[in-house]
């Protein structure tokens, strides 16, 4: 099998400077092509840089601006990963990250979890996105895309790998901190997430890549250390921290198919057990008993209620999954696919 | 990367006294830390379209830290080291500084501030323009003004240099409030002021501050003989591991105390860092418009258009 040639576009965004770091992308793009790049993964924001603030508005777009659509036309025969402010018909915003292929916008995911604590304040400026699936690639694999923080929920790598994923791609833009020399890296968040990383490709046995931005905005450094992790949990590539750069790692798609043969954890996986027991802990939380099967159909339905009324889908304008509605106000789809009690 | 120890002083031979005590909790990657501070200096300097800067040396160890910093981010042709000695300052002091710029290769200026002060003040028996009254000025009165002495002066050289003021407090003296507010707190931005004093002798031996600096103890230098730690009642290695566990691990002060922390200490150091919050915040805006900077008007320093 031809090993997959990834390229982690491992950059420093100017903070706000849309035009900027749009040319960076497209230059980026071009190098990675003629690199013989099949994917190309850009970090989070990448295109607007992180610490917008009330900037956040001014440089939103939609998932089919033109300015978009014109990176998704350098990405002929090549699939591309880029992220950036997304502006919803109903005006909310999220961090978006995008995947590009054959000229199109073939999917978007919306950042699901916004880190609004210590030195973060995402919920105060975006809205949380609704929806959590792996989607198809022109590189004949399921992806399953990430936005740093969603990484920090076990739930997200463990429903994108049930969901088909072979590849989990997290872009983030995570900021340096905590330098005590305790850390094997001298970098405490370096080390969290090369722990994280390692055990979600492990668990999932699929690939886990992981593009982080470097460069400053204002007072917070990115660190970089961008990777690319193997379904046996072994890092394949890491990143110098801190420099930008564009790095080309390949891999043996092949062995997702060995460790699962040889590590059916997958396999052994139990999302029946797991929504059951799910389903039982809402309704003691929402106050509606559960019966000892945690299964009673008062309980399911209450449990219906908390889990099941996700705001509608946001597929991409081009988007070959469901034909769900694309940007209905929140809350009024069918609750597609779901059992029913 | 590896730390450092920073502890022994470099070349082999006999076991000499250290060069500093480091708390071993405060010991950081002196490698990362270094080139997270020489890039924020240069970016902060390239986000506002200024490619010099410049800081007051004083003779110390922050500041002659953020020197070589500065030098390494920007070039020694791009720093100016101002010295801004009272008459009553420590001609060690002075020295010292010489020392770093002779060592840097950097640009500097010696400002005399005794006419400054002494022409509020008075003089030898005779007012100043603070009146009769200021000839009797307390320690402290003269320490304040002087440190503002030295932010006019060098907010004045600013110009004229076309650079940027570093700044070069550190964490300990900032939680606690031992600066003089738009005096010695006063700059552009700061490079050093999350690190605790013993985390600046780490770097400052890693970059090669010389041993007299890091070894002398720290003082403001605003009256002669004064001394920080006979002024906090503290060492600075006591002090940052107290307002470590603290402030960044969250300890309560039963915690503080099960760990060896007396309880004076503990009650004395939140009282300090409490009373000084007001010198580490921007003043307060009474909120009237529908849009008020700093409450529900928040854009980064930095953005488009925002360079000179």
């Amino acid at each position: 099998m031809q090993p997959l040639r990834i390229a982690l576009a491992q950059l420093a965004p100017r903070l706000g400077v849309l035009s900027d770091n749009l040319a960076a992308h497209h230059r980026t793009l071009a190098e990675a092509r003629s690199g013989g790049a099949d994917l190309v993964v850009f970090p989070e924001l990448g295109l607007t840089g992180y610490q917008l603030q009330d900037l956040a508005a001014e440089v939103a777009m939609s998932a089919d601006d033109p300015r978009l659509l014109g990176l998704a036309a350098e990405c002929g025969g090549m699939s591309a990963v880029v992220s950036f402010v997304e502006e919803a018909a109903d005006h909310r915003l999220f961090i978006s990250a995008a995947l590009l292929e054959d000229g199109e916008v073939r999917f978007v995911h919306r950042k699901l979890f916004l880190p609004t604590y210590g030195l973060f304040d995402e919920r105060r400026f975006f809205a949380a996105g609704d929806r959590l699936r792996a989607t198809d690639s022109r590189l004949g694999l399921r992806i399953g895309l990430a936005v740093c923080e969603d990484f920090w929920h076990l739930a997200v790598p463990e429903t994108l790998a049930l969901d088909g994923a072979q590849i989990l791609i997290n872009v983030s833009s995570s900021p340096g901190r905590d330098l005590a020399a305790i850390h094997e890296v001298g970098l405490g968040t370096a080390a969290s997430w090369r722990n994280l990383m390692r055990t979600y490709a492990q668990l999932t046995t699929s690939f886990v890549v992981f593009c982080n931005r470097v460069g400053m905005d204002e007072t917070i450094s990115f660190w970089g250390g961008s990777e690319v992790i193997a379904p046996s949990g072994e890092a394949l590539f890491t990143a110098p921290l801190f420099d930008e750069g564009l790095h080309f790692v390949d891999v043996e798609l092949g062995d997702v198919r060995r460790e699962r043969i040889g590590l059916p954890l997958l396999r052994d996986e139990r999302p029946e057990l797991h929504l059951r027991e799910l389903r039982r802990i809402l309704a003691e939380r929402t106050g509606v008993a559960a019966d000892a099967d945690g299964d009673a159909s008062g309980a399911d339905g209450a449990a219906r209620d908390a889990t099941h009324e996700a705001p509608a889908g946001h597929e991409a304008p081009a988007g070959h999954e469901a034909p769900a509605g694309h940007e209905a106000p929140a809350g009024h789809e069918a609750p597609a696919g779901r059992e029913q009690p | 990367m590896t730390a450092e120890s920073g502890i022994e002083p470099r070349g082999g031979g006999e076991p000499a006294e250290p060069l500093f005590e480091l708390p071993p909790e405060l010991a950081i990657d002196t490698a990362v830390a270094r080139r997270v501070m020489v890039g924020f200096i240069r970016n902060q300097l390239a986000q506002a379209g200024f490619g010099r800067t410049l800081l007051g040396l004083s003779g110390g160890i922050d500041s002659a830290l953020v020197a070589y910093l500065a030098a390494e981010a920007v070039g020694p042709e791009n720093l100016l080291c101002v010295l801004m000695p009272y008459r009553t300052s420590s001609s060690e002091s002075v020295a010292d500084a010489r020392t770093v710029v002779d060592r840097l290769g950097c640009a500097s200026d010696l400002i005399d501030i005794s006419p400054i002060v002494d022409g509020y003040f008075g003089s030898d028996g005779r007012s100043g323009a603070g009146g009769p009254g200021a000839l009797e000025a307390s320690q402290l009165r003269r320490g304040n003004f002087m440190a503002r002495a030295r932010m006019c002066s060098l907010y004045d050289r600013s110009v004229t240099w076309g650079g940027l003021v570093v700044g070069t407090g550190n964490k300990t003296e900032s939680l606690i409030g031992y600066s003089t507010l738009f005096g010695d707190s006063a700059c552009a931005f700061n490079p050093i002021g999350d690190l605790y004093k013993s985390q600046v002798r780490q770097v400052a031996a890693a970059v090669g501050v010389p041993e007299a600096i890091i070894r002398k103890a720290p003082s403001a230098d605003l009256w002669p003989g004064q001394t920080d730690e006979a002024e906090a009642g503290f060492t600075y290695p006591e002090l940052d591991r107290l307002l470590f566990w603290m402030i960044d691990k969250r300890r309560t002060d039963e915690e503080l105390a099960a760990m060896g922390f007396r309880a004076s200490a503990i009650e004395r150091v939140k009282r300090l860092v409490a009373v000084s919050e007001f010198k580490r915040q921007v003043p307060p805006v009474a909120k009237l418009g529908p849009r008020t900077t700093g409450v529900d008007y928040l854009y980064p320093r930095r953005r488009p258009g925002s360079a000179r």
